[in-house]
């Protein structure tokens, strides 16, 4: 609700009295004025070197961003908007447009379960609730139903930590935060980049297929 | 093996890991074909072996390759080819597959199609969920590099192109090839007005060509073994194989390579082996959720080529077949396409935007029992009303398919909001539509 | 280029530019398409909104028509079923979203949306969906409310901020439709160009706090005028109610200020109702009294002083004042020191030679130049609208930017060539470039280098370069051959609003009206000496307050105080004022009638909108009757009297009339009296007052002044050379208008990081910059583009001002830091 409760009534603060806000705006920052970490700053000008153009690096160091403080932090984007010679707006509009760039805290796991149309008919819905359930209370972990990864293949499927798994059983979320939990190997039998080609094995599907 | 009923052509020698490396690649016969074109050939020869071949694209749209290579100007400026590997169309995961298993045939393939192009700039535009994709693209580049294969120079030639893999960070829209480009300069990924065309005016206002993973992946073989061999794949108007992406209710699902013209029944049937025990097909999308779906009847016998698909009022898109089996309920499969067109829209234009928004929030009422059969013809008309109507296809490519679905399967919607629950009577929903109606009538 | 070309629409045969948009052909042939995302003056067409969809035969989709091009031949339906049915369906879209609050919102009876909705729409809805809801309305910035519920996502607000003001702070947020507007980390939208937004919006989602619920369209009236606080002169539309200005908009005029506001101007009106306004004549301390009276005492105040030993100081005002102003000292008191200058300004022969019609650019050459020069001025502070027309050159045209100052600018991010010379050494620098254009290596090269070959280059310079500076600038405009080039030329950022139309209406001590020679005449810092000495006695103040807006306060508080008699214009209470005598109100730019002159020669009108406060009378007026009074006959008595004395006086302005002025205003240059303008000099006669004149040098003298480009030592000790500069939101009208009060700046020390590490100084440190005794506080703030070895500080602040540490020459500051 707006301060004055009621949005009809008028909001004429700034004629009587006029007013400081309580914070400046936010052009672009210099360097001194953040405290970028050397490593960050070389990073990020590593990948403004690679494009014509300085500001195609904006995903790449946000995603820099993320990889140093978990997430796409305001102090993390005013870091790079120094390093990019960009405003820290322009980067935290690019960052809130991508789904895999969090502009809020979330937790240092990432479980990515796609609900899309192959996995949901596959069960996918229902392996999100495992995963949701199986992480309940636990901040280290960030749950969340996603659109289709690109791995239909092996519905119903999540993407751990940026790794592909599937066909997952709905029991086998919790086996998975159990195994982050203890810095294990997550469900080995079920990472993709080890899957054979469809067409050479019998039964690709696996078990869900049944 | 593979399944004697594909045709492994880009997946040849898939199932070996050390396809990977640029050792493995080569000792396969692996960029022989780059060295000989970068020391013998002009662009116009490479432009006319691709052209010849009558490759299209297979990144949904099924332009001639060739053709978009000839429409970038000549001369001195910087121009760019960017590789789309952003893969997210629901049902698609065959880009994922030819990066993970071939990552050198597309370097390989995009270095040949940046002669055809002129292109002193490449980008492997790779959706930021495929990381472990992105890694071994990263290493099999920095392998080329190393091997004088990319970079200045190369081979002594006097050519040179640099090649970035740039991820992205999770937004289907940058698959549309203004939006990929928009995204690789930096900014949020909106699609462009048309024209000009990227072709013309596309990376940093330079011409650009934008191919998918899959087409430049067919340039070393077709460059190698020439135009005529490729044509004797596939069909007249559907030249080559096609990697091909089945999901859904199937027993097998998986990418599966074959000839284009092949039965759509054998590669539902065939090769994904069918509907599971006790179920059968009801429906298919034959070329990805954007693609109207095919009811099995009408679909289960067409030849599986972009012209087939297309008489039949659908599309070959990408080429990734999502079945839906008698379990599936339509009006249910209906929301969650449109809940995915709905979450990926940019935003940027009007229709798709709200009309995306709209659609679902009609379908979400329709499954959970507050619709009448009024909300049917809505439903419809807003899909009419979205089609054509947009900056990019983002938006006809819900309406087309939920339109489809409406109109081939009408009365399970009707079933299904009967039985979700009493549906608001005539009255109510009267006055529903009306109240709101007066506000405006009186505000404006 | 442009062809003419004739397409059909809706059956009628439009002629159109080939190329341009079919929306603006249309409108041509009176077709109207709705459009809500194109805004030309945004930049090329986005597409957007998908408003603007036509029927184009031979193209089977149908097509925006803003971001079609025109072609020969073309056959177009805007009325067709499928059009209609496209049109309608958009409506349909944008407001299964809006919430329909149209009875409180602001925007109601103006608003776009409304009116398309009502034009284009389906005329009842279909939707009975939940629409998306926001926190309402809350605070984009201290001046500007937004209701995200309204927005339409056109994305007008945004495009202005990166494309047009470039602070790219304006922001889109999240995606698709859950897209909002906003900024990083909700921080409040404060740029100076932002208000520019409500005017783009074409619903109610951002509406000003000055303007909210405060009137409704029938209740208001529009009233063209000019907004003379600043030079830029940009043309405004105040809304007025019950004889108040209530808002200020944008008047387009391409020729001035593309449309745009500062905020600034924007926001700068509440002052006229402020408590502290001079609202009628006052005597000695302030006692009210009536006009008679008053003029009376001023009349035989000034007689008293003696003859020729009263002096006037002109600055905001109108020609027309200006023109009486000097007829009054000149005539009346039989005195020849008139000035207009806040300190040291160029000779007449210079002046003259400046505003050469050949030489002159005018505004839209900007657009079209090959190269832009900014030349010891920052555009942003001084002259904020140029800043968006340079911009735009850029943007849009590729032009090239080169930039020469002190201090950085806000321009030189698009700058291809920059060059930083030392505080007051501009004069310097530019005998340096045209050495270095003549092929000579200097310190200016690398700037030349980007001049060189350019067809034609706008050199956009500011007052502050000096006297000698100025001087200089002729052989560089000679060197640049800016007299050559069509579209090449010199354009002036003065120091005062309306600098170029008193010193052609004669306030200069070295000529009268018509920049006629005449001599004998002290020129502002020479007055305030020869008061300080008893040489002069009276003193004649109109819209200029010394004590706080001239370099060296204690010299002039001094000044002031020795003088016999002051009559003080002021339109507020300030330090100045209430040294007066007599003190009479001044009008503001909404209550005053009479002409003012851009800096690029146009003439334009102010116009009287609003009522006048209290006792106020028309200034032209009251100078009349003071005139009278004092024995000199004007028959001046209405606006035309005023203003047909005025181009009477000044032979280029004798073809001007008030019709040709019009709402756009006209350039002497391009009337039949601007052959008019006088000849540039040939050099003075030996012992002529231009020559005696000790301030003013030769360029061979200038030449010859040990002091180099630069010449600030970095790295020695404490002490660094000091520049100044008017900060955009410095003065009154930031600290009078309550809704731009927060931008007031503290004064702060700009130093480059190297001098602060060398100091041992901080960001936001408490310092004192002293030098001979005098000091003024101020915080640090590390500017990474700023060079070694100088500092700056802002002139005109409430507390600190920097003119306390001016003193005509160079001056170089200790800065040391205050323990907390
Ligand atoms: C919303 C949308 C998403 C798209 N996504 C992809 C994609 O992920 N990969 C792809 O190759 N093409 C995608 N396309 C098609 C591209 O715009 C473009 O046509 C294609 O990359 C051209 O390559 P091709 O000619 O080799 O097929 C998409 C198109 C649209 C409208
Ligand atoms: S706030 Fe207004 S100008 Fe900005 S996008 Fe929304 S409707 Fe357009
Ligand atoms: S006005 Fe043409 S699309 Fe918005």
């Amino acid at each position: 609700m707006s301060e004055n409760g009621n949005p009809n009534l008028p909001v004429d603060r700034a004629l009587t009295e006029g007013r400081v806000p309580d914070r400046t705006s936010a052009g672009v920052p210099e360097l001194h004025e953040v405290d970028c970490p050397a490593e960050l700053r070389e990073r990020i000008e590593q990948l403004m070197s690679r494009y014509p153009d300085r500001r195609s690096a904006s995903i790449p160091a946000l995603w820099a961003v993320q990889e140093r403080y978990g997430w796409c932090t305001p102090e993390g984007i005013r870091q790079a908007a120094a390093v990019m010679r960009v405003t820290p707006g322009y980067l935290e509009s690019v960052a809130s447009f991508y789904d895999l760039l969090h502009t809020e805290a979330v937790g240092s796991h990432r479980i990515e379960v796609c609900t899309n149309i192959s996995c949901w008919m596959r069960g996918g819905d229902e392996l999100l609730d495992a995963f949701r359930a199986a992480a309940e209370g636990d901040e280290d972990f960030y749950v969340t139903g996603f659109e289709c990864l690109g791995a239909c293949d092996i519905a119903p499927m999540a993407s751990i930590d940026q790794r592909y798994y599937g066909p997952l059983e709905a029991a086998e979320a919790g086996i998975a935060i159990a195994q982050l939990k203890a810095d294990a190997e997550v469900l080995p039998a079920k990472d993709q980049a080890r899957r054979p080609l469809a067409g050479d094995t019998p039964n690709p599907g696996g078990g869900a297929g049944a | 093996m593979p399944d004697p009923r594909e045709t492994r052509v880009l997946l040849e020698h898939a199932e070996d890991p050390a396809l990977r490396t640029i050792a493995g690649y080569k000792g396969y016969g692996g960029y022989a074909t780059l060295e000989r074109s970068y020391r013998e050939m002009e662009q116009d020869e490479v432009l006319k072996e691709l052209e010849d071949s009558g490759l299209r694209g297979r990144g949904g749209a099924g332009f001639s390759m060739g053709k978009k290579a000839s429409f970038l100007p000549r001369g001195e400026m910087a121009k760019y080819l960017c590789c789309n590997a952003d893969e997210s169309e629901p049902g698609a995961f065959k880009d994922r597959e030819l990066m993970q298993r071939n990552p050198h045939q597309l370097i390989e393939g995009i270095a040949i199609a940046a002669l055809a192009a002129d292109a002193g700039h490449a980008f492997i535009f790779i959706r930021g969920e495929y990381d472990a994709q992105a890694d071994i693209l990263d290493a099999a580049v920095a392998e080329a590099y190393e091997a004088g294969y990319l970079g200045t120079n190369i081979l002594s030639t006097h050519r040179d192109l640099e090649l970035v893999v740039h991820r992205g960070a999770g937004a289907y829209i940058c698959g549309e090839e203004t939006a990929l480009l928009d995204a690789l300069e930096g900014k949020r990924g909106n699609p462009r007005l048309k024209p000009p065309f990227p072709a013309v005016q596309g990376l940093y206002g330079g011409p650009t060509l934008i191919n998918n993973v899959e087409t430049l992946s067919n340039v070393p073989r077709i460059v190698a073994n020439g135009a005529e061999w490729f044509r004797g794949f596939g069909t007249e108007q559907s030249p080559g194989t096609k990697v091909v992406s089945i999901s859904g209710g199937v027993r097998r699902p998986g990418n599966y390579e074959v000839e284009l013209g092949i039965p759509t029944r054998e590669l539902i049937y065939g090769l994904a082996g069918g509907p599971r025990e006790g179920r059968e097909i009801k429906a298919f999308f034959p070329g990805g959720s954007s693609s109207p779906v095919l009811t099995a009847a009408e679909g289960l016998d067409l030849p599986y080529s972009f012209e087939a698909m297309a008489e039949a009022g659908s599309m070959l898109g990408s080429g990734s077949i999502i079945v839906a089996d008698d379990r599936v309920s339509i009006p249910h499969l209906a929301l969650r396409t449109a809940r995915f067109y709905h979450h990926e829209s940019c935003g940027k234009c009007t229709p798709c935007r709200e009309g995306t928004n709209w659609t679902v929030k009609m379908l979400e009422r329709m499954v959970h029992g507050e619709a009448t059969p009024m909300d049917l013809d809505i439903v419809s008309s807003v899909q009419e009303n979205i089609i054509g109507h947009c900056l990019c296809v983002l938006g006809d490519s819900m309406a087309m398919p939920v339109g489809a679905m409406v109109r081939k399967f009408r009365d399970e919607f009707e079933q299904v909001m009967a039985a979700a629950g009493p549906p608001l009577d005539d009255e109510t929903r009267l006055a529903a539509v009306q109240g709101p109606a007066e506000t405006l009538g009186a505000s404006i | 280029m442009s062809r003419e070309i004739t397409l059909t629409i809706d059956g009628r045969e439009v002629t159109a530019v080939e190329g341009e948009m079919l929306h603006d052909a249309a409108r041509k042939g009176d077709v109207e398409i709705p459009v809500f995302c194109y805004e030309p003056k945004l930049g090329d067409p986005v597409g957007a909104c998908r408003m603007c969809l036509v029927e184009i035969e031979g193209i089977p989709k149908l097509q925006t028509s803003c971001s079609t091009p025109v072609r020969e031949g073309m056959v177009v339906h805007t009325r067709t079923e499928q059009v209609k049915q496209a049109q309608s369906a958009v409506v349909e879209f944008l407001l299964v979203n809006h919430p329909l609050d149209c009875p409180v919102c602001d925007k109601g009876g103006e608003c776009p949306l409304q009116d398309i909705t009502q034009g284009w729409g389906p005329g009842k809805s279909r939707v009975i969906d939940e629409k998306r809801h926001f926190q309402k309305p809350i605070e984009l910035s201290p001046l500007i409310a937004i209701d995200r519920e309204r927005c339409i996502l056109c994305y007008r607000c945004v495009r202005f901020s990166q494309e047009v003001s470039e602070d790219a702070e304006l922001q889109l947020l999240d995606r698709g439709d859950r897209t909002f507007v906003g900024t990083f980390d909700d921080r409040p939208y404060v740029a100076p160009f932002h208000g520019n937004i409500t005017e783009l919006c074409p619903v109610g989602a951002l509406t000003s706090y000055t303007y909210r619920f405060r009137a409704r369209p029938w209740d208001i009236e529009q009233a063209g005028s000019v907004c003379t606080l600043c030079p830029s002169q940009c043309n405004v539309s105040f809304t007025v109610r019950d004889e108040k200005v209530k808002r200020v908009l944008g008047r387009d005029n391409a020729e001035v200020d593309d449309g745009w506001l500062c905020d600034r101007g924007r926001y700068g009106f509440e002052m006229f109702a402020d408590a502290k306004r001079v609202d009628g004549p006052r005597l000695k301390g302030g006692a009210a009294t009536d006009w008679k009276t008053a003029i009376e005492a001023a009349a035989a105040g000034l007689l008293q002083a003696g003859e020729g030993r009263v002096a006037a100081i002109v600055g905001d005002a109108s020609n027309e004042e200006g023109h009486l102003v000097q007829r009054i000292v000149r005539e009346a008191l039989g005195s020849p020191h008139v000035d207009s200058r806040p300190s040291r300004g160029p000779r007449r022969e210079t002046i003259v030679g400046l505003a050469q019609p050949n030489l002159s650019a005018r505004v839209r050459d900007i657009d079209d130049a090959d190269v832009i020069l900014v030349l010891g001025t920052d555009p942003l502070h001084s002259s904020p609208i140029l800043d968006l027309r340079i911009r735009k050159a850029i943007r849009r045209n590729g032009a090239r930017l080169a930039i020469a100052t002190e201090r950085p600018t806000a321009l030189d991010g698009g700058a291809e060539a920059i060059a930083r010379y030392a505080p007051g050494d501009a004069h310097h620098f530019i005998l340096e470039l045209t050495r270095a254009l003549g092929g000579a290596d200097t310190v200016a090269t690398p700037l030349a280098e980007s001049l060189e070959g350019a067809g034609k280059v706008v050199v956009v310079w500011g007052e502050r370069i000096g006297s000698f500076g100025a001087t200089a600038l002729l052989d560089l405009a000679k060197a640049l051959k800016l007299g050559e080039a069509d579209g090449a030329g010199l354009l002036e950022v003065p120091d005062t609003t309306n600098a170029r139309g008193l010193r052609e209406a004669g306030c200069l001590p070295d000529a009268g009206p018509g920049l006629a020679r005449v001599s004998g005449g002290k020129s502002t810092e020479e007055i305030r000496a020869a008061l300080e000495s008893g040489e002069l006695t009276g003193l004649l103040l109109f819209g200029v307050d010394p004590i706080r807006d001239f370099p060296d306060t204690p010299a002039w508080e001094a000044a002031i105080t020795a003088a016999d008699f002051v009559v003080c214009f002021s339109m507020f209470e300030t330090a100045t004022a209430a040294k007066a005598d007599v003190l009479f109100p001044l009008e503001t730019h909404a209550e005053k009638d009479g002409t003012v002159t851009h800096p690029d020669g146009r003439l334009q009108r102010v116009r009287p909108s609003a009522s006048r406060p209290g006792d106020i009378r028309p200034n032209f007026l009251v100078l009349s009757e003071l005139a009278a009074d004092l024995g000199l006959t004007t028959g001046i008595d209405s606006q035309p009297t005023a203003f047909a004395a005025l181009t009477q006086a000044v032979p280029f302005y004798g073809s001007i009339d008030d019709a040709s002025i019009g709402g756009r205003g006209i350039r002497w240059q391009d009337t039949p009296s601007g052959s008019k303008s006088p000849e540039p000099g040939k050099a003075p006669e030996p012992g002529s007052p231009d020559t005696q004149r000790g301030a003013l040098g030769t360029i061979a003298e200038t030449a010859a002044d040990p002091r180099g480009v630069a010449s600030a030592d970095p790295g020695s000790g404490a002490s660094l050379a000091l520049g100044t500069y008017r900060d955009l939101w410095a003065g009154l009208i930031t600290e009078l208008n309550p809704p731009l009060k927060f931008l007031a700046p503290e004064q702060r020390v700009e130093i480059s990081l190297t001098d602060a590490n060398r100091m041992g100084l901080k960001n936001g440190d408490a310092v004192k910059v002293a030098q001979n005794g005098s000091s003024v506080s101020a915080t640090v703030s590390i500017k990474e583009r700023m060079s070694d070895g100088v500092c700056f500080l802002i002139e005109g602040t409430a507390a600190g001002n920097a003119n306390a540490l001016l003193n005509g020459g160079p001056v170089s500051v200790e800065i040391t830091k205050v323990e907390a």
